[in-house]
């Protein structure tokens, strides 16, 4: 087992040792029951017709998975922030570095390790609550596994950008940073869609500087496309267009913005590297 | 980033690498200094310094621990003892000057394999059982998977944990904690164990176990670097020490050379005159204290040289108590000096 593995499962290890899993796994599975219950009195015996309930479940669908997304986010940001600092306050992490260890594989086996809770997490909760929706409503999202990529890729993104604050400044500091920069992310999300739909050009490039910045909800808007229906999407099309709900999307991004998005973690990862190489223990 | 401004040193160049104008000079990494030469110094450290921002927290440490020593490296708290230990490990990076820890540089990533270490402050994960603990630094030490279990009961064995191993680290005590740290610091059999202040959270059992401990490391011919402030651990265990202050070195050698050749003697006299040793030639600072009289900064020896002149004038020798200077007398006396 190399160090980097080593420090990827003693990573795993904690998360489950701290009941950070089983508080996750408690707080989903309310949830998806609560959502169960919703879906269920949605397609059963509401006043709507069954026109209105097509529209309707996609729309309680994707207000379920941001509700799930949001949680992942402030999670991750959780989980990363005191992954390094705290570590060198405390002094564990001088014991482990002056192992024979690269300290890049401490870095990246941390966020492997992280990566890999992120990763259960999505695909647990997606699938959960595909099967619970599909059964008690019968909705079907048309790409789930689509979208869960794209809702592990918006977690992942806070977690990469959380672990390098964690290397540099404390953990409540990173922590509120981190949530602080999702919340702008999402915000210039929003107001970017209304730059395009009351035509104000700025509003709309700023929009777009802050996903390349922070592609969190840039990769949101991939999940939310690929949980959308085609009879959904034209719906929404032809009645209001795209304007700037953050719960709605109407194209999948960009081959271009997907590269960026891997170029991003690159960089922010090269950056924590290097961020923690050069820092006095 | 260059290979000189990270806080990770890179490896010594191996040999029939280019390792610069200074290779012929250097002793080979981890090494003995090769087929030839002799074995390289476990530190050696040439003029480090180390500054944060305004505060000098080593001001150009020279020194130099031989293979197989116990070596105290003594000073009040705030000396810099710390700081040098983190720039021997690599965990820092000096201001300037150089540094080598078992012929490699300071943090050599290979040679840290040959390093045991027990911070000052030791803390390990607390929700990891010791022998867990034990388990994960002989993996990160490249332990084969066989040997890592035995290794950790062996340091659990020596350390005085073999009956706690599989509880929390959380539930322990700071001393059983410290304890652990030794544990840790004495996997794979290093060649070089570096102490941090290695007995401030044991009782005093605790602190001759690891003095037993101490021993059996220069027994088996590894080196000890003891990190301390406390005197009587260094006067237990130590072949030598050096003493720092505000990241000086002030003084190094053994302990009876700290303590200085000069000795002092208090004598009970009777048949002789009052003030009688101003009649004596041997040196020294004389004073009387009510029966006695204390003679103090005597050369070395002349204690039975002094009590034959005493015979010799008619007088009779009561008493003889000869004293030498305490290490803490001689410790006081160099940082009052500094």
């Amino acid at each position: 087992m190399s160090a980097l593995t080593t420090i990827a499962a003693l990573t795993m290890r904690e998360a489950l040792r701290r009941r950070l899993i089983a508080a996750l796994a408690v707080i989903c599975l309310a949830l998806v029951g609560l959502s169960s219950w919703g879906f269920y009195r949605l397609s059963h015996g509401s006043s709507m017709t069954s026109g209105e309930v097509n529209g309707a479940l996609p729309t309680a669908f994707i207000l379920f998975m941001f509700m799930f997304s949001f949680i992942a986010a402030l999670s991750a940001s959780a989980i990363a922030s005191p992954s390094v600092s705290t570590e060198i306050e405390s002094g564990v992490l001088q014991a482990v570095v002056t192992r024979p260890v690269r300290r890049r594989d401490v870095i990246l086996g941390k966020w492997l390790g992280l990566a890999v809770i992120l990763a259960v997490y999505t695909v647990v909760v997606v699938g959960l609550q595909v099967a619970v929706v599909r059964a008690v409503s019968g909705f079907m999202p048309p790409q789930p596994v689509t979208a869960a990529a794209y809702l592990f890729g918006e977690g992942a993104v806070l977690l990469t950008l959380v672990l390098l604050l964690s290397t540099r400044l404390s953990a409540l500091a990173a922590g509120v940073a981190g949530v602080a920069l999702f919340g702008i992310a999402w915000l210039a999300g929003v107001v970017g869609g209304l730059g395009e739909a009351f035509n104000i050009p700025a509003l709309h490039t700023a929009s777009q500087v802050s996903q390349y910045i922070v592609p969190t909800d840039g990769l949101w808007h991939g999940a939310i496309f690929y949980l959308e229906p085609a009879s959904y999407l034209s719906l929404q099309l032809s009645e209001a267009g795209d304007r700037g709900s953050p719960f709605f999307a109407a194209a999948a991004p960009s081959w271009g913005y997907l590269a960026w998005a891997g170029v991003w973690f690159v960089l922010v990862l090269a950056l924590s590297v290097a961020s923690f190489e050069r820092r006095e223990l | 980033m260059s290979p000189a401004s990270s806080a990770e040193p890179q490896a010594a160049p191996h040999a029939g690498q280019d390792a610069g104008p200074q290779a012929g000079a250097r002793p080979g990494p981890h090494g003995d200094g090769g087929p030839q030469g002799p074995p390289s110094p476990a530190v050696h450290a040439v003029e480090l310094r180390k500054h944060y921002r305004r505060t000098v927290a080593l001001a150009g440490l020279s020194m130099t621990v031989g293979r197989g020593e116990v070596f105290g490296f003594l000073g009040p708290n705030g000396a810099g003892k710390t700081t040098a230990v983190k720039l021997l490990l690599g965990l820092s990076r000096p201001t300037s000057g150089e540094a080598m820890v078992l012929g490699a540089p300071a943090g050599d990533r290979e040679t840290r394999r040959q390093i045991g270490y027990l911070p000052e402050l030791f803390r390990f994960q607390s929700w990891l059982t010791a022998r867990e603990v034990l388990t994960l630094h002989g993996r990160l030490l490249g332990l084969a998977r066989s040997r890592q279990a035995a290794a950790a009961a062996d340091a659990l064995d020596t350390v005085g944990l073999a009956g706690r191993g599989d509880d929390k680290v959380g539930t322990f005590s700071k001393g059983m904690q410290q304890r652990l740290g030794l544990g840790v610091a004495l996997l794979g059999e290093p060649a070089l164990v570096i102490l941090d202040e290695p007995t401030s959270a044991l009782d005093p059992v605790g602190r001759h176990q690891v003095r037993a401990v101490i021993r059996g490391l220069r027994d088996r011919g590894a080196t000890v670097f003891l990190n301390t402030h406390l005197l009587e651990e260094a006067e237990h265990v130590c072949d030598r020490v050096t003493v720092i202050n505000k990241g000086r070195c002030l003084a190094t050698g053994t302990l009876s050379e700290l303590r200085g050749r000069q000795s002092s003697v208090r004598l009970r006299v009777t048949g002789l005159s009052d003030r009688w040793w101003q009649t004596l030639t041997a040196g020294g600072r004389w004073s009387a204290e009510g029966d006695w009289v204390r003679g103090q900064d005597l050369p070395p020896g002349q204690i039975p040289d002094l009590v034959a002149a005493v015979v010799a004038r008619g007088g009779r020798v009561e008493a003889v108590v000869p004293e030498q200077a305490s290490l803490e007398a001689s410790f006081l006396k160099l940082l009052g000096e500094s």
